[in-house]
């Protein structure tokens, strides 16, 4: 159950506060504001923000770069004694990276209903495979996540090959509480649709070039 | 229509030129389903005259008659082409005294054709079914649409079911049918569904995939090359000896990858990479990658990352270094990474997760557009870059480059990197082609998406890693595997065209199955063409011309063995690895 009960929240709240501000100062850069921090022992290791702007390169999620700045100090297996704070659910990609990695657990703010890896369009952490499975804790301050891309979708997206105008675009706040998904069958199921608040229509959504997560 | 197969074949080969492998094209994940969606319908049967009078009615009384789509269900069906459970028991005594109406039908005696029979030369040998006005059947709409009684009694108040001439012989059965929800997705489906539910038509599109005629144009680019293209068998080599380069370095496993840009026509080779996951990661000594002016010594570059000093690229110093203390480095770093990884590692999330082949070509990708990036979009990328500073992140270049290695690593890699090549200002990887030696992991068939790539090929496939295909259950066109089918998902925001790159004898038992299947259709085209009495031959036409184009969706075929299900799968040099 992705928004099970998370025990220790108040803990784990105070990890994801430290995501949340990444993805505010990603937010105020003009970067799609996704933000995670991974704990080692109570300790942040890694940062990251999205990187697809700079490197023109759509895998460059704010997950991997993180990953890049611990993996010049730490051998790979320190991964399995840490946790991931993320303010949008891993994508599909990245859940199945964290796997091979061997993450030890990952806690999210929204889910990814465009392409969630961990229960928002699929269970990567959770389907059968080869790698060990890794539990996953969504809701943490899942209204701010939700409100941060809400505020970055609003604006109008130069880079993608045909811009949508998005001028008469308002910012919605209402959030609808959590309908949970069908998470533990894989690959079925209507995910809630976590930012549907943006009235995104599909066309623009799928032209968009930095992702989520 | 079978020689038309053959010859069509053998030109694509290109004359007596045989090729060891055939592109195949991966089933999506709707293709590979495993049940038949259905819906429940209603069903009238009706003389044929009244046909179109009883549609009529239907669409001005029914509102949403046409909610749901039926296109690949025959509207009007006549009797001989359904299957019994949906004619039912007919009520032969009626027919019976439907005989004398057979004039209504019949040309005068005196302008019959000489060679038709007389009806009243032999009466007891004249079958009572050609005496009875042909009916048809009408699909009259999904049975939630509309309730029994209003159904019924809309009908009466029309012909022929409301009291007259006919409707004595033809009282109103509505009968509630079962038939296919979805459109088939071949050939074979279509028959088999017109034989167990209700005549069904195989439209040669595909709502469940790239459209047939896309995937035969983007197969015959590939695999019949204009002048100065690289050829299918060229591109897989070289993703092959890209492999080849960084396993023979002790970078990686033997998996590479080829990303082609294809621009009017013409092919540029844009990025080529091998895996390299065993490199050392910069915490364990591995050393920054050359970042340009990679010059092409192979061995001493090679060696480079198994330096102590990490703070030197150290051409020069190694190339004295003996055999043996390169044996001693490789070693020393086979012992770091085992450290690394811990004991109970079994191999498939072995080393630097981020150096899969497909990951490193995307990175040399987005290089590459960075470096022909007109201004606009260079400084846009420089002042993203500069926000990690502006977000306190580290900005550390050299450990960031070592750990995605999306720089040359080899000499092959080397050449093709430094060449700027690349259509300037382009989007990611937009359709652009990706050459594989092996159906890649989730993450990099993801990354894939991400990067809106247009075409995949890769030579081998993964059953228990790889993200592209999506056989879940056993059939005729892979082994199982993790099913989930990412090259063409609807949940997702992109999907593209995927094949398979396998070997000669798998396509050869391709082919004998799509001949044998060309055989049945053909056989059972010939029966409908005598039994149908050349009216409405349309359906029985269509899936005749249909069948010798048909390659790329094999028919199910009950015979097979496990040697079958997979040309490819004996080739695995391993079958627990991320690739």
């Amino acid at each position: 159950m992705v928004f099970g009960p998370i025990p220790n929240r108040e803990y784990h709240e105070g990890h994801m506060r430290k995501a949340i501000e990444m993805a505010e100062l990603a937010l105020a850069s003009d970067e799609t504001p996704v933000g995670c921090v991974f704990v080692h022992q109570g300790e942040v290791i890694g940062r990251g923000i999205n990187g697809t702007n700079a490197s023109l390169n759509g895998t460059r999620h704010a997950e991997f770069v993180a990953l890049a700045e611990i993996m010049a100090k730490h051998p790979p297996s320190i991964l399995r004694e840490t946790d991931l704070y993320v303010t949008v659910e891993p994508c599909i990609m990245c859940a199945s990276a964290l796997r091979q990695y061997r993450i030890r657990a990952v806690y999210f703010g929204c889910l990814n209903d465009r392409f969630g890896g961990c229960g928002g369009v699929m269970t990567v952490h959770s389907d059968p495979g080869l790698d060990p499975l890794y539990p996953v804790y969504g809701g943490l301050y899942r209204e701010e996540a939700i409100m941060l891309l809400r505020k970055f979708y609003v604006q109008e997206n130069n880079k993608a090959p045909d811009p949508k105008p998005k001028k008469n675009r308002e910012l919605k706040t209402e959030i609808l509480p959590i309908s949970t998904p069908q998470v533990a069958t894989p690959t079925v199921g209507t995910p809630t649709s976590e930012i549907a608040g943006l009235s995104l229509g599909k066309a623009g959504r799928a032209k968009s070039p930095v992702k989520a997560g | 229509m079978g020689v038309r197969a053959d010859s069509k074949t053998d030109s694509a080969a290109g004359g007596d030129r045989r090729p060891t492998k055939h592109m195949v094209h991966v089933k999506t994940k709707e293709e590979c389903r495993l049940g038949t969606v259905t819906i429940q319908v209603w069903t009238v049967e009706m003389p044929s005259k009244h046909a179109e009078g009883v549609l009529k009615v239907i669409k001005e009384n029914i509102e949403g008659h046409d909610a749901v789509d039926l296109q690949h269900l025959r509207r009007f069906a006549k009797p001989k082409f359904l299957p019994p459970h949906v004619l039912g028991d007919r009520d032969l005594a009626k027919e019976l005294h439907a005989i004398p109406r057979a004039w209504e039908t019949r040309r005068p005696a005196v302008l019959q054709h000489p060679n038709s029979r007389w009806e009243w030369a032999t009466p007891g040998k004249v079958p009572r079914q050609e005496n009875r006005a042909p009916t048809l059947y009408l699909m009259v709409c999904p049975s939630s649409v509309i309730g029994l009684q209003d159904l019924r009694s809309l009908l009466l108040q029309h012909p022929p079911f409301a009291s007259g001439a006919d409707s004595w012989a033809y009282p109103l059965v509505i009968k509630e049918v079962t038939v296919p929800r979805m459109a088939p997705t071949c050939l074979e489906q279509a028959a088999e569904w017109s034989e167990a539910y209700w005549p069904t038509f195989y439209r040669k599109t595909n709502p469940f995939g790239a459209h047939p005629s896309t995937i035969d144009k983007a197969k015959n680019e590939l695999e019949s090359p204009t002048e100065g293209n690289v050829s299918i068998e060229q591109v897989m080599e070289m993703a092959d000896q890209a492999g080849l380069a960084t396993e023979k370095a002790g970078l990686g496993i033997r998996t590479g990858c080829v990303v082609v840009e294809r621009v009017d026509s013409k092919t540029e080779i844009i990025a080529v990479a091998g895996d390299a996951r065993l490199r050392l990661p910069p915490s364990a000594g591995g050393s920054p990658v050359p970042s340009s002016g990679f010059d092409a010594s192979p061995d001493d570059s090679f060696l480079a990352e198994g330096t102590e000093d990490a703070d030197v690229p150290s051409v020069g110093s190694e190339k004295t270094a003996s055999k043996a203390k390169r044996k001693k480095l490789r070693k020393k770093r086979n012992k770091a990474l085992k450290a690394a990884e811990g004991t109970e590692s079994n191999g498939c999330s072995s080393g630097n997760v981020m150096a899969h082949a497909v990951m490193r070509a995307i990175g040399m990708v987005g290089r590459k557009r960075l470096r022909v990036a007109s201004h606009m979009i260079s400084s846009a990328a420089a002042k993203a870059e500069s926000n990690f500073t502006r977000v306190g992140l580290e900005h550390d270049e050299d450990a960031r480059d070592a750990f995605f290695l999306d720089m040359p690593l080899t000499p092959l890699e080397q050449e093709y990197f430094q060449v700027n090549n690349l259509k300037p200002d382009g989007y990611l990887c937009l359709k652009l082609e990706i050459f594989l030696t092996h159906e890649p992991c989730m993450m990099c068939s993801m990354a894939l998406v991400h990067s809106r790539v247009g075409r995949v090929i890769f030579a081998n496939r993964m059953p228990r890693t790889g993200g592209l295909t999506a056989e879940t259950v056993r059939n005729d066109t892979g082994p199982i595997g993790l099913g989930y089918g990412l090259c063409w998902r609807k949940e997702l925001n992109w999907q593209f065209m995927c094949w398979e790159w396998t070997s000669a004898a798998y396509a050869m038992e391709q082919k004998a199955r799509q001949e044998r299947h060309t055989a049945i259709m053909q056989q059972k085209g010939r029966r409908r063409n005598v039994e149908e009495a050349a009216t409405v031959t349309a359906a029985g036409g269509e899936i005749d011309d249909d069948a010798d184009e048909d390659t790329d969706m094999a028919p199910d075929q009950p015979d097979m063995d496990d040697d079958d299900d997979n040309a490819n799968a004996g080739k695995l040099s391993f079958t627990s690895v991320h690739v």
